[in-house]
């Protein structure tokens, strides 16, 4: 098997960025997530390798959080279109996990599939190369087993490491263009039989069977209420988490020059439903945060067959008000359904 | 399909805007081309982002597509983007991505009796279902238009409903206001109310209803009423749209997204979705 010395980590970020932008896991400041290796600052950044999780997941390299579509001019009635920003730059991301890979699979579902395919999130989604980090030791908010995915074994996932410690990460190269980058940098690679390390047992206890069924009847229960009512609305939740993807479009003008852009929206803002005109349909915090959740738990499992939650335990990390999706699939397992 | 040079369903062509028609003080129609004809085809029901580029966009029904002429989008002045479109003159240049949603099931009405129900600028989707019927005249059966709004004034595509379309063969055309006018002949009421007194027999028929939300919900219950079953019963939906390619994420009701699966969905289809509508 091939083994990757964790000595020989800073030759191959160097050799991987040469041709790629190269993100990392890292604690900058006080906001930790994949930023790219030119950015880095050793002696201020920390890398954060093997952090479950980082705050911020590396959905921004696919969807950046604000991304130019296209610019214009205009004079009078005149109206030109300049340029459209399709991002084709290869990126390498390193290091992510499995709840982040499967997250970024669920993104090509929605922007590859049902009839349109969206071009700005293609031309950076084909030209990025995922390195997983294989999770042994489950973390605390962890329950990616549970939503149906393993944390050490990815289809999408280029190549996978497996960290045995000492004696450095197992490098398993898992697609053809994962192969190909392993052919790359052969050279620093060692030839040697190691052992697997040998997995913990996830600390959080979540069963998602039965959720989506059951959520299905459970529009109107009164039970949204309670559920709801510590929320804010602050939308971090959306924020940090991976499988978010909900985008808003906007425009910039200068004089007679513009551009649109698009950048992330939150379900759990008010404006986000608010029609011209005024009528909003879901105009309550309450059918907000139920919006979010059915979302996750039973829309999108409906739509597409998977639930839009991987399990990495943000959400419920960064709740300023104790909000746990796993506590409301308890709940909702746990109620009569309504009539 | 798309004559954008990009191929991204994201990117607007740009049309020129070559007819205003004043409809009611607060609704207009636009038609628009590029240099070849329409930007792109659309059917019956079918929704087009209209941008005004350095302002904004929005999400409107396309109430015809006139041949490989123009599209005609009727719009009316509710918000910022809309009050604008409103300011523009002929010659102004626009931004258009489209088509979008499913479109009412044109093949599907085959050899129906159709009942139009419409209030306020809930006609312009209508129309172009209703045109397109009389265009393929031999392919449907009587035709009739219920349509109210508040006033005369108020009242789009005059010429239409009152000169055109009555003079369509095996069609009848019904307006309404809601309060009584000085010289004016015609019903004084609701639709709601309208439509009970005219009665129309539900026997192989299919009602397209589209208007105020409040209308169609006092409609959806008249045609219970008078005997229509769910699958006879079409209408359209409004969400607050952005991408029009169901990625963004804000026009869902449940699993649904409005600017893809909808903006027409008939009763049955309806009644499986969460009751956000
Ligand atoms: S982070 Fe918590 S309080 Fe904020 S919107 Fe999400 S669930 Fe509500
Ligand atoms: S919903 Fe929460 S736990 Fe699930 S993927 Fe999103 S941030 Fe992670
Ligand atoms: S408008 Fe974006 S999903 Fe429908």
């Amino acid at each position: 098997m091939k083994i990757l010395k964790k000595n020989q980590l800073d030759t191959l970020w160097e050799r991987l960025a040469r041709n790629a932008e190269l993100y990392l896991p890292t604690q900058k400041g006080d906001q930790s997530g994949f930023f790219s290796y030119k950015t880095l600052k050793p002696e201020k950044d920390t890398l954060m390798l093997d952090a479950l999780n980082v705050y911020l997941s590396p959905k921004n390299i696919v969807l950046p959080q604000t991304e130019m579509m296209y610019s214009f001019t205009h004079q009078g009635q005149e109206i030109n279109l300049e340029e459209v920003y399709e991002d084709p730059t290869p990126r390498i991301i390193f290091g992510l996990r499995s709840c982040d890979v499967k997250s970024i699979d669920r993104l090509d579902t929605v922007f590859f599939t049902r009839g349109f395919v969206d071009e700005y999130y293609r031309s950076r989604r084909e030209n990025t190369l995922l390195i997983l980090n294989a999770c042994y030791h489950p973390g605390p908010n962890c329950f990616c087993e549970a939503m149906g995915l393993s944390p050490r074994e990815s289809e999408s996932a280029d190549i996978i490491l497996h960290d045995a410690g000492e004696e450095g990460y197992i490098w398993v190269a898992n697609t053809e263009k994962g192969r190909e980058l392993t052919g790359n940098i052969e050279d620093i690679l060692e030839e040697k039989e190691i052992s697997y390390p040998q997995p913990r047992p996830f600390t959080r206890e979540v069963d998602y069977t039965g959720v989506a069924e059951k959520l299905k009847d459970m529009f109107s229960h009164p039970i949204w209420h309670p559920l709801s009512d510590p929320c804010i609305n602050c939308g971090i939740c959306t924020y940090v988490c991976p499988n978010c993807y909900c985008f808003d479009i906007q425009v910039k003008t200068r004089g007679e020059e513009g551009y649109r852009y698009r950048c992330w929206d939150s379900c759990m803002y008010g404006e986000y439903t608010m029609m011209a005109g005024g009528h909003n349909p879901r105009e309550t915090g309450m059918e907000r945060f139920r919006n979010r959740f059915l979302h996750k738990l039973e829309f999108f499992t409906e739509r597409y067959g998977e639930p839009l939650c991987t399990g990495c335990g943000r959400c419920i990390a960064v709740c300023p008000t104790g909000i746990n999706i796993i506590e409301i699939m308890e709940k909702a397992k746990g109620v009569e359904p309504s009539a | 399909m798309h004559k954008n040079s990009s191929e991204n369903p994201l990117v607007p062509q740009i049309v020129e805007v070559v007819k205003i028609i004043d409809e009611t003080p607060d609704v207009k129609t636009f038609y628009v081309r590029d240099e070849s004809g329409v930007p792109f085809n659309v059917m019956p029901g079918q929704l087009a982002m209209v941008s005004m580029l350095p302002i904004g966009e929005g999400m409107f029904s396309v109430s015809w597509q006139e041949e490989q002429d123009h599209l005609e989008f009727a719009i009316k002045s509710v918000g910022l983007m809309t009050s604008e479109i409103h300011r523009i003159e002929v010659g102004q240049k626009l931004g258009v991505r489209g088509p979008y949603g499913n479109g009412f099931p044109v093949e599907k009405c085959k050899g129906k009796d159709m009942l139009f129900i419409g209030g306020g600028i809930g006609l312009a989707p209508l129309r172009s279902f209703i045109k397109y019927c009389f265009k393929h005249r031999e392919d449907y059966g009587k035709i009739q238009i219920i349509y109210g709004s508040r006033s005369y004034a108020d009242l789009c595509f005059k010429e239409e409903l009152f000169e055109l379309w009555p003079r369509e063969k095996d069609s009848e055309t019904f307006v309404t206001i809601d309060k009584p006018e000085e010289g004016w002949e015609g019903n004084v009421g609701f639709v709601p109310a309208y439509l009970e007194q005219l009665n129309p027999d539900p026997a192989n028929k299919i009602a397209v209803i589209c208007g105020p939300p409040i209308m169609i919900k006092f409609v959806l219950q008249s045609l219970e009423k008078m005997g229509y079953q769910d699958e006879q019963i079409i209408t359209t939906l409004e969400m607050r749209m952005k991408c029009g390619i169901g990625k963004c994420g804000r026009c869902n009701i449940g699993s649904e997204y409005i600017c893809l699966d909808g903006p027409v969905f008939d009763l049955a289809q309806l009644r499986q979705l969460p009751p956000e509508w």
